[in-house]
């Protein structure tokens, strides 16, 4: 039972930042437990999956090699929404040659909802300042995604007036939502 | 303006198809802004898709160490969705949030350490925990010793002693006799009786259970456990 008698006094060490201290163990630690609200924030920004993806997956490809692992968790997410930001912008320019969303600085946590997207507030906002078949042909549409046809039976009007509906309740909405300087 | 490339572009998002590039005005940026934000505030359409968290998560092994990931991925992501309700009036929109959790069960081979070392006070004492009748082979007895509590077993006969507090948050495990695990009641985190994590629902797997120093003594099992007093008096 030699292995079992008590170790000596150890020297009493001070911890200079216990804060600072969690970490990740790896970088599948760090995917894992990012990925999902990293995914989000861009999803909430492009609005389809396909893009969300391809954006998600070159914010992982670009960040994790020249990650520390020494840094927090949150100095790794701060690392993780700056890389985003850069991702996304670079996605805008390239597609339709303007920023037309960003991931802006925030204050709260990038993994909190309130980062991640503010849509259904703004969303909500808008809609309850249109007129009423404006707001049911966006809900119906944008929300519901029903089809055109279902819409326009929901509404009681044809095809081809659901069209024009949507398109002119999408325009006012647009003006609304920019604040109204359009 | 570019009428037909927004029409376009509106009708891929709907469609969930990948939008085209064009070069839109600035209302028309306007509209397709509104148009994504309409899109992202459907209910549970942000949540990622598994196969292409598993996917990517190959993809970034392949980058980070040449060869891809060991234990294949089995969709243990931590998914949150936000749903968000618009009823017939909009102002009455609610975010509701709903969080549902994969387990994730860890490989039982020898992947990770089996316990993270020895519980080992500077200053110490050997305290009886129970008598050597009361601890025959299969059974897990606890003790409380105030400072430490834990569990001792017998492996192969000789005695052996596990932490009996979770290593995540330090919540109190309790013993399972019908599963022969180590359970804590704050994360669902279980353990074998070796201290080995076998499962959790947590971003990262929580270390395994320290062991501690145990003895056979004259008909007793002996813990050696920190001299101090658990409370000034």
């Amino acid at each position: 039972m030699s292995r079992n008698e008590p170790v000596g006094p150890r020297q009493l060490r001070a911890v200079p930042d216990p804060g600072a201290f969690h970490g990740y163990a790896d970088w599948e630690a760090v995917y894992q437990d990012n990925a999902t609200w990293v995914y989000r924030t861009l999803f909430a920004r492009v609005g389809n999956r396909a893009d969300a993806e391809d954006l998600t997956a070159e914010v992982f490809l670009a960040a994790l090699r020249p990650l520390r692992l020494t840094a927090s968790v949150a100095e790794v997410r701060a690392y993780l929404r700056a890389t985003a930001r850069t991702v996304l912008a670079a996605h805008w320019r390239e597609t339709l040659g303007r920023e037309i969303t960003s991931i802006e600085d925030i204050e709260q946590p990038p993994e909190s909802e309130e980062a991640i997207s503010v849509a259904p507030q703004r969303v909500a906002e808008v809609l309850d300042t249109l007129p009423d078949n404006y707001r049911r042909i966006l809900e119906l549409r944008f929300l519901e995604s029903n089809s055109i046809k279902e819409s326009a039976a929901e509404l009681g009007i044809t095809v081809a007036n659901a069209k024009v509906l949507q398109h002119r309740a999408l325009r006012l909405a647009a003006q609304v939502n920019d604040g109204g300087q359009l | 303006m570019n009428a037909r490339g927004l029409r376009k572009y509106i009708d891929d998002l709907l469609r969930g198809r990948r939008p085209k590039a064009f070069v839109p005005d600035d209302f028309e940026a306007a509209q397709i802004r509104t148009a994504i934000e309409l899109r992202a505030a459907r209910p549970g359409s942000d949540a990622p898709r598994p196969e292409f968290l598993d996917d990517l998560h190959i993809r970034l092994a392949q980058q980070m160490t040449g060869a891809p990931p060991e234990v294949p991925p089995m969709s243990k992501w931590n998914t949150t969705r936000r749903q968000v309700v618009v009823g017939t009036s909009a102002a009455a929109a609610a975010a509701v949030t709903a969080v549902s959790v994969d387990r994730l069960v860890v490989g039982r081979q020898a992947e990770a350490p089996a316990a993270s070392g020895e519980l080992t006070p500077n200053d110490g004492r050997w305290v009886r925990v129970a008598a050597s009748s009361e601890v025959p082979d299969g059974v897990m007895h606890p003790f409380d010793l105030g400072s430490v509590n834990g569990f001792v077993r017998r492996v192969n006969g000789k005695p052996e002693a596990v932490s009996g507090v979770c290593t995540h948050q330090g919540c109190r495990l309790w013993f399972d006799a019908s599963d022969d695990q180590l359970h804590c009641p704050c994360h669902t985190t279980s353990f074998a009786p070796s201290g080995q994590v076998l499962t959790h629902q947590l971003p990262i797997a929580p270390k395994p259970l320290p062991t501690l120093m145990v003895r056979e003594v004259d008909g007793a099992i002996e813990v050696f456990a920190p001299a101090g007093p658990v409370a000034p008096a």
